[in-house]
């Protein structure tokens, strides 16, 4: 079954290598914008985070960031754009792949495309930072931007198969995409919330990906709560994703 | 047909429904192996939607189809393998160059490199396309890129062959072209075409289902089809200006079964029983350029099935 999702990530694949600087200059503006702006203008108005450095304390979250919006952006989009614009999802369905295949193909193009813009920004902020990790830390963290990207691949997909006017997609980017993300303790720890507002904030996926990332990247670690949440996440909206496609195809 | 003969497309009482629209209502075809097959109707008619269910794209409401003997429910991805496929729209990839396209589509069919390169170069020729293999479509005319959908249709070399208004927006030659191409593969591959084009049908088919509504309306070879319409004299008559006031004439006639303009030409069908010297008459002979009969067309026999033209 995985043959004719591996023939369109590696179109996908083909795609992005042909634009590789483009898209790198263009994933890199907007974190660094953020970094710049709090990390840098605002930090001698903002105090150590748990004696952590305001700069550094914003680095795992901006890393994390840019890779599951990477990886929302370029599944919606491409779901959208293959399956609107260009029909092509028509053309690969009259050949000898499932539409699994496709679903498929297209989260895991979604996914590569957000770790690796994920680790572009990555390196950069810690060459910017100096920020020292520990290669272990380094590793489970990238477990949680893999589960996160894998996510936001599905719920990009979701959106793509189901959404059929492009301001529509633009919408749920800024409505819900972005509040979930910016309140997942981005900029802030979560003990800023009030205690009775804590629990639901808790219960959103993306403060397990935000704030276990960070707990991991900087201080070694790991939560099983949060990690099975992003498990349990990244199979529901996996599901989820595949159902929708397949049913939608089919008319 | 001959009983032995296997068909090699056959739909069985086939419907499609969306909410309240029926765009297919209980058709019941057989196309035999090696035959040109072709659906003629008017747009909206459901041509597209009976190719959508037979190509596996979408499942029919109620019905049974089978392609090359495999049911278009159960056995779809075998389906698949068989049938090569040019939408109604160049569904091209743009982003990828003109002979990328054609590699991505033999990777799905999981064809090996040296079989692909040899074939992709093979079709790139014939369509005229190697000087422009390494362009991307969006770079090229709307005829060179149905051109392409052609090609990648054939990469696989399939044996059934789904053609969804193949010609549209090419030039007569490139159409020409095409035509004498698809004319090639006849005996070998089974041919179903969609069409609202009377002449291509008329040029490139054995059979021919003329559809309208969702259901087909006449069936038959080109021929037997126009002998429907063969109870009438059909002619073409040319007059200088007031062509419009002179087919409102026309038509108040008793002896005329149906007059229009096509081309700056007064089309007139004359009952059997009408005589032409009676319609001359109605025409001031300062005004007349010129009159000739000729044969029906498969445009006459829709519009004596249906009251209407085939692009109304």
């Amino acid at each position: 079954m995985m043959h004719g999702a591996v023939c369109i990530w590696q179109r996908d694949m083909l795609v992005l290598r042909r634009n590789l600087f483009s898209e790198v200059a263009t994933v890199l503006a907007f974190p660094l914008t953020f970094f710049l702006t709090f990390g840098l203008g605002l930090k001698g108005y903002i105090q150590d985070i748990e004696g952590v450095p305001y700069a550094i304390f914003v680095v795992p979250g901006l890393i994390s960031m840019t890779a599951v919006l990477g990886a929302f952006d370029d599944s919606s989009w491409g779901m959208w754009f293959h399956r609107i614009v260009q029909k092509t999802i028509e053309e690969y369905r009259v050949n000898p792949i499932t539409v699994v295949d496709i679903i498929i193909g297209k989260i895991f193009s979604g996914f590569t495309s957000g770790l690796f813009k994920g680790i572009s920004v990555g390196i950069c902020l810690l060459f910017l930072t100096g920020f020292q990790f520990t290669f272990a830390y380094l590793a489970v963290y990238l477990l949680f931007i893999f589960l996160g990207c894998m996510i936001f691949s599905c719920l990009g997909s979701l959106c793509g198969t189901l959404i059929d006017k492009p301001e529509n997609l633009g919408r749920v980017e800024a409505v819900v995409v972005m509040p979930i993300i910016f309140l997942a303790g981005l900029f802030f720890p979560l003990s800023a919330y009030p205690d009775n507002v804590l629990p639901y904030i808790k219960a959103v996926p993306t403060t397990a990906l935000f704030d276990g990332a960070r707990e991991v990247l900087l201080d070694g670690k790991v939560d099983p709560v949060y990690l099975s949440m992003l498990g349990l996440s990244a199979i529901i909206s996996f599901a989820l994703a595949v159902r929708v496609f397949e049913k939608k195809m089919h008319g | 047909m001959g009983v032995a003969m296997k068909n090699e497309i056959e739909l069985r009482q086939v419907t499609k429904v969306y909410g309240s629209l029926v765009a297919v209502k209980e058709v019941s075809l057989a196309v035999p192996k090696g035959i040109v097959f072709g659906l003629l109707g008017p747009n909206g008619a459901g041509k597209t939607t009976l190719v959508n269910i037979l190509t596996t794209l979408l499942w029919p409401t109620s019905g049974s189809a089978t392609i090359g003997g495999y049911d278009v429910l159960r056995d779809a991805a075998k389906i698949r393998s068989l049938i090569g496929v040019v939408p109604q729209e160049n569904n091209l990839d743009r982003y990828l160059t003109a002979r990328e396209n054609l590699i991505l589509h033999a990777k799905m069919h999981k064809m090996s490199p040296s079989s692909y390169h040899r074939r992709v170069d093979e079709l790139l020729s014939l369509m005229g396309l190697t000087e422009r293999q390494k362009d991307f479509p969006n770079k090229f005319s709307t005829g060179m890129q149905r051109r392409l959908v052609v090609a990648r249709a054939l990469v696989h070399d399939p044996q059934i062959l789904f053609l969804d208004e193949p010609t549209t927006g090419l030039d007569p030659q490139a159409k020409r072209a095409i035509w004498d191409y698809f004319l090639s593969l006849k005996r070998k591959r089974t041919i179903f075409l969609t069409t609202h084009n009377m002449e291509e049908a008329d040029f490139l088919c054995d059979q021919i289902s003329i559809i309208d509504n969702g259901s087909p309306i006449a069936f038959g070879t080109s021929a037997q089809l126009k002998e429907m319409a063969e109870s009438a004299w059909y002619y073409e008559i040319e007059v200088a200006g007031k062509a419009e006031e002179y087919v409102q004439a026309f038509q108040r006639l008793p002896f005329i079964e149906s007059s229009s303009i096509q081309d700056g030409l007064i089309q007139v069908c004359l009952k059997k029983e009408g005589n032409l010297g009676s319609l001359v008459e109605q025409i001031d002979l300062k005004d007349l350029k010129k009159i000739s009969s000729r044969q029906p067309s498969l445009e006459d026999v829709f519009l004596k099935l249906t009251g209407r033209r085939l692009r109304q």
